[in-house]
């Protein structure tokens, strides 16, 4: 009797507009980018795709600029992870008790991420260039040494889009970060003080374990982001210099600008499971630990 | 409590130094968009030998912002709309129907959180229904991405409005459409507003997909058009600096007005979820 009235209170046609849509342009890619990534579809015949069975991954594989790839992705993914989630954190240590102008400083902080990454990147061009703000900087207090043309020389390249990454996206986990620790009881600190606890103490075994599931959110989303990364790379170097930068996504994007779209999808393929496994493992990971604690 | 209230000294001024180091290039790009070329070019802090607003009027003229503002509002301002619309109807439905098949419809959405843009496949499915380098083509990908994360806050935020409010509304006499539009939705109206902030700034700010799935320069977003414009003019530096500051200024503007929806939404969509 309930779901019967259930079902016509909220009549299925209700879901059809977002299960359409949804389906259409994220699924259906999704399918035929497996279904191609077996074959040697390209451009010229883009409508009689043969079958090639494994061998666009072998190619993959094979080629050491891919392998590269996903060692870049990896190590971008791992550290601007690691550099968003302490700084985020530390941002909301000293910034989630109201103090006078904390507000305009959160603000500040958390401003980067509302901005377009193309805008983000056009502007750290300018500072991180040769004769750019960094260096300019760097002279004036006499370490004219360290200058060096961050975006273009080995070595920096990789680093600098990390550093640029995880200056546009910390303030954005501060808040995450600071929202779970308002909701920390108060007396719990006042329990703590009263025994006498030091306050690294009283952050690892009070604070820390009560806003684990923040945590969670953070490293998951940091993490998937990483992984996914596209844009702040193809303005800054685009892959460059040589393959230093190159990632998965701009190596997708690559082959497919050349128009080896069964190449393309198989790479799209690999890069979808890295990202699915690792989020998924991380997760589960991380909510289990929450739980113990 | 007074003294709760006074922040560690030292803490502060780190904060506040580090708050420098966010504007110094900000400040850059303000006083760098209205110096001469030669000035613009070093880079530094100065203060400008002229102010050549001119700088502004020329960059108007030839770097087609203008145009590259209505092509974003044309496109964000659908797609956020379509976005939150469906995703309300959908979330609300499979929150409330909450059986077997609302279940499994709830996880078909919240796969698409982890999906990565399938570059070739799009492109070829968009070539396939006629429809590549669209305003309609490439506002239906924005909705179809924005989905699952609408859903989503649509179904744990539906959960905490209790069900007697439908069944009166139904005893009294309503039909599913009045009670979706005129009973659910302002009660939703914080969960709305958050997703309609983050949606649109989402879709404005997005690089790729009109990157990849918007062939012709007429109908780029404002993030290509300062992508495009950056890589013609990468020696006028000042005019550089102009375009920018004619994209940042109204989004920080915006920004500080609606911090506080923008703030409450992107961080509540991001815990509570």
């Amino acid at each position: 009797m309930h779901s019967q009235s259930n079902k016509n209170i909220y009549p299925f046609w209700m879901l059809l507009p977002a299960l359409a849509v949804y389906t259409v342009f994220t699924i259906v890619p999704v399918v035929i980018s497996i279904a191609l990534s077996f074959t040697d579809w390209n451009i010229e015949r883009l409508y009689a795709p043969e079958w090639k069975g494994v061998s666009n991954f072998i190619t993959l594989f094979q080629d050491d600029i891919f392998l590269r790839s996903i060692g870049n992705t990896l190590i971008f993914a791992l550290f601007t992870t690691v550099l968003k989630t302490v700084g985020g954190l530390l941002l909301a240590l000293a910034l989630y008790k109201a103090f006078a102008g904390s507000g305009i400083l959160r603000a500040v902080f958390y401003a980067p991420c509302a901005l377009s990454v193309t805008v983000v990147g056009v502007l750290f061009k300018s500072i991180l260039a040769n004769d750019g703000l960094l260096n300019y900087a760097l002279s004036m207090v006499n370490l004219g040494g360290l200058a060096t043309n961050w975006l273009a020389e080995y070595g920096t390249a990789l680093g600098s889009t990390i550093v640029v990454e995880s200056w546009m996206w910390a303030g954005f986990n501060m808040f995450i970060f600071i929202s779970a620790l308002q909701a920390v009881p108060k007396d719990l600190y006042e329990y703590a003080e009263i025994e006498g606890a030091s306050k690294t103490v009283t952050f690892f075994k009070i604070t820390l374990p009560l806003i684990a599931p923040a945590m969670t959110t953070v490293v998951t989303l940091s993490v998937s982001g990483g992984l996914k990364v596209f844009d702040i790379i193809y303005v800054l170097t685009n892959g460059g210099p040589g393959f230093d930068t190159q990632v998965l996504s701009t190596y997708t994007y690559q082959s497919f600008s050349l128009g080896l779209l069964g190449e393309s999808s198989a790479a799209t393929v690999i890069l979808s499971l890295i990202v699915v496994t690792i989020s998924f493992i991380l997760n589960r990971y991380l909510v289990e630990k929450e739980v113990r604690l | 409590m007074e003294e709760k209230k006074r922040a560690n000294p030292l803490c502060v001024i780190i904060l506040v130094l580090l708050a420098l180091i966010y504007f110094v290039p900000v400040l850059m790009m303000l006083l760098g968009s209205v110096k001469p070329q030669y000035q613009a070019a070093r880079f530094d802090l100065s203060w400008p030998d002229e102010f050549l607003f001119t700088n502004y009027a020329e960059v108007i003229q030839t770097g087609k912002i203008w145009n590259g503002y209505k092509n974003s509002v044309l496109i964000t301002v659908p797609a956020t709309f379509c976005a939150v619309l469906f995703g309300a109807m959908a979330g609300i439905c499979i929150s409330r129907r909450n059986d077997g098949v609302a279940k499994k419809g709830y996880y078909y959405f919240i796969f698409g959180l982890t999906i990565t843009l399938q570059i070739a496949s799009t492109f070829s499915l968009l070539k396939f229904l006629n429809i590549y380098g669209s305003y309609f083509a490439v506002i239906c990908l924005f909705i179809a991405i924005r989905l699952p994360f609408t859903i989503m806050t649509f179904c744990s935020f539906v959960k905490g409005v209790p069900r007697e409010i439908d069944e009166a509304a139904i005893i009294d006499g309503c039909n599913p459409l009045q009670l979706f539009f005129r009973v659910l939705m302002p009660i939703l109206k914080s969960v709305t507003l958050t997703n309609i902030i983050i949606s649109a700034i989402d879709i404005w700010n997005n690089f790729m997909i009109p990157l990849f799935f918007l062939g012709s320069s007429q109908k780029w977003t404002i993030p290509l058009a300062v992508y495009n414009f950056f890589g013609r003019y990468s020696r006028e530096w000042q005019h550089v600096f102009a375009v920018l500051t004619l994209t940042i200024m109204p989004m920080l503007i915006l920004f500080a007005v609606l911090q506080k929806y923008i703030i409450g939404g992107m961080t509540s969509g991001a815990v509570k979820g």
